[in-house]
């Protein structure tokens, strides 16, 4: 992944250079008559409009790479990365390890020191975890 | 020496249940909850599946899809939502999912008062808790569907449990271990009370990012319409209205996001390339020249533009 992603990187900066330089060199040509973004303006403060679009499509990379490996469906992957926003997924990218995934049920089959914890929280009425409690 | 030692244990045990009983205390809610909400709300009309094994994200993302009255089944939804690797289904997801349906999701404020705001008007929250503890989390996705003031509980379809009934001191204490996190569905054109103007702003932006500019347009005008005064709103209004071929209306509203907020320079640059393309070329500089004369990322566009002309 880790070279991957440098040779990708090195691709896209020599892409947007390249196709940025016939403007720099020739300010009377026809101007890009593009209107700005709303998610450009909402993005704000982050980076560079050039810089931004390298992250963005190497945070969809790494999204898509990361669901295959979480055991999401090859048919799927796709689709689930384009439903995100450019925000979700660099969000994704850069901490879906240590997000937070409901679940729920998940029988807690753990030392019998939390699940006495447990329990006292769950009386206490700080947790939910034992039904039984209630 | 060892009764020592278990004397301090002891008091350990009961200093960190002093400590946790404190934590325990009621969330105190805002006066104008009582006095403007009515004292208990059910939605009993929203329906319930019950989770299988990991499967609480999806079930609770079926029950406000089909209030919403769109078709989508529990099963249907794993694939799109549910990471095996995980066992489980994180937050963006959650929200992306909802768009693939052509619905809005929209992150509510974290508080109870703005929890039980929306549930008076209507609308059933999807929420995330930890039930468990910090140091061993148990994340979970419900979702809540009516309180009770009076006795100070909390509604939710949750789980295997159709009508979960909870204290609101309970609620929140693992309610407030994700932030407080929530969200609402909405179809487009429509925004519910009480969310904020930047996450209705954020909400619309991403939907307006995988369904097109067009789509999103009735949710701008109702963001407008629910948020006049403000300049983003506006600017993103025009936009919408550029792509849908309205420009007349395009440009209005990029003069009005100009007026709420002189210091817009995507606005004026936006507005000076409507004027340009329209050949209204003096009009045009006077707008292009705000425009780079405004500090920030969008200044050399506009100045680029100037010197072309």
């Amino acid at each position: 992944m880790k070279t991957l992603r440098a040779y990708l990187s090195t691709l896209l900066i020599a892409a947007l250079v390249f196709t940025s330089l016939p403007l720099a060199a020739a300010p009377t040509a026809p101007q890009s008559m593009d209107l700005i973004s709303t998610q450009s303006v909402l993005a704000g403060d982050r980076a560079g409009a050039d810089r931004e679009r390298i992250n963005e499509i190497l945070a969809r990379a790494d999204v898509q790479e990361q669901l295959l490996k979480q055991g999401v469906d090859l048919d799927e992957v796709d689709a689930r990365v384009a439903a995100l926003s450019d925000a979700e997924a660099q969000q994704m990218a850069e901490q879906l390890e240590m997000m937070p995934a409901g679940a729920g049920g998940g029988v807690i089959g753990a030392l019998f020191a939390v699940f006495i914890i447990l329990l006292i929280t769950d009386i206490l009425g700080l947790t939910d975890v034992y039904p039984f409690t209630r | 020496m060892t009764y020592l030692l278990s004397n301090a244990r002891l008091a350990g045990v009961f200093i960190l249940l002093l400590l946790l009983t404190g934590c325990a205390r009621n969330p105190v809610l805002l006066q104008s909850t009582y006095s403007d909400l009515p004292p208990d709300v059910e939605l009993q009309e929203v329906p319930f599946y019950a989770q299988t094994e990991f499967q609480c994200g999806p079930a609770t993302l079926a029950m406000v899809l089909n209030h919403q009255g769109i078709e989508a089944s529990v099963d249907q939804l794993i694939p799109q939502v549910f990471q095996p690797g995980r066992e489980g289904s994180v937050q963006p997801e959650m929200l992306a999912t909802v768009r693939r349906y052509e619905q809005l999701a929209f992150p509510i404020r974290g508080t109870m008062d703005t929890l039980l705001g929306h549930l008076a008007a209507g609308d059933p929250v999807v929420v995330m808790q930890n039930l468990s503890l910090p140091i061993y989390p148990m994340w979970h996705y419900a979702v809540a569907i009516g309180y009770d003031l009076p006795n100070e509980t909390l509604i939710l379809r949750s789980g295997e449990i159709e009508r979960h009934t909870m204290s609101f001191s309970r609620f929140d204490a693992t309610w407030a271990r994700t932030e407080r996190w929530g969200f609402v569905v909405a179809e487009p054109g429509t925004l519910p009370d009480g969310i904020t103007a930047r996450n209705a702003l954020e909400a619309i932006s991403a939907y307006e990012e995988v369904h097109g500019a067009s789509a999103a347009l009735s949710s701008w005008q109702a963001f407008v319409e629910r948020h006049p005064a403000n300049s983003v709103g506006q600017f993103a209004l025009a936009n919408a209205l550029y792509a849908d071929q309205q420009e007349d209306e395009a440009r209005s509203a990029f003069t009005r996001a100009t007026e709420l907020d002189p210091t817009m320079g995507a606005a004026w640059l936006n507005l000076g390339i409507l004027l340009l393309q329209n050949d209204e070329l003096s009009k045009a500089r006077s707008a292009l020249s705000k425009a780079a004369n405004l500090d920030g990322e969008w200044q050399a566009r506009a100045q680029q533009l100037l010197d072309g002309m």
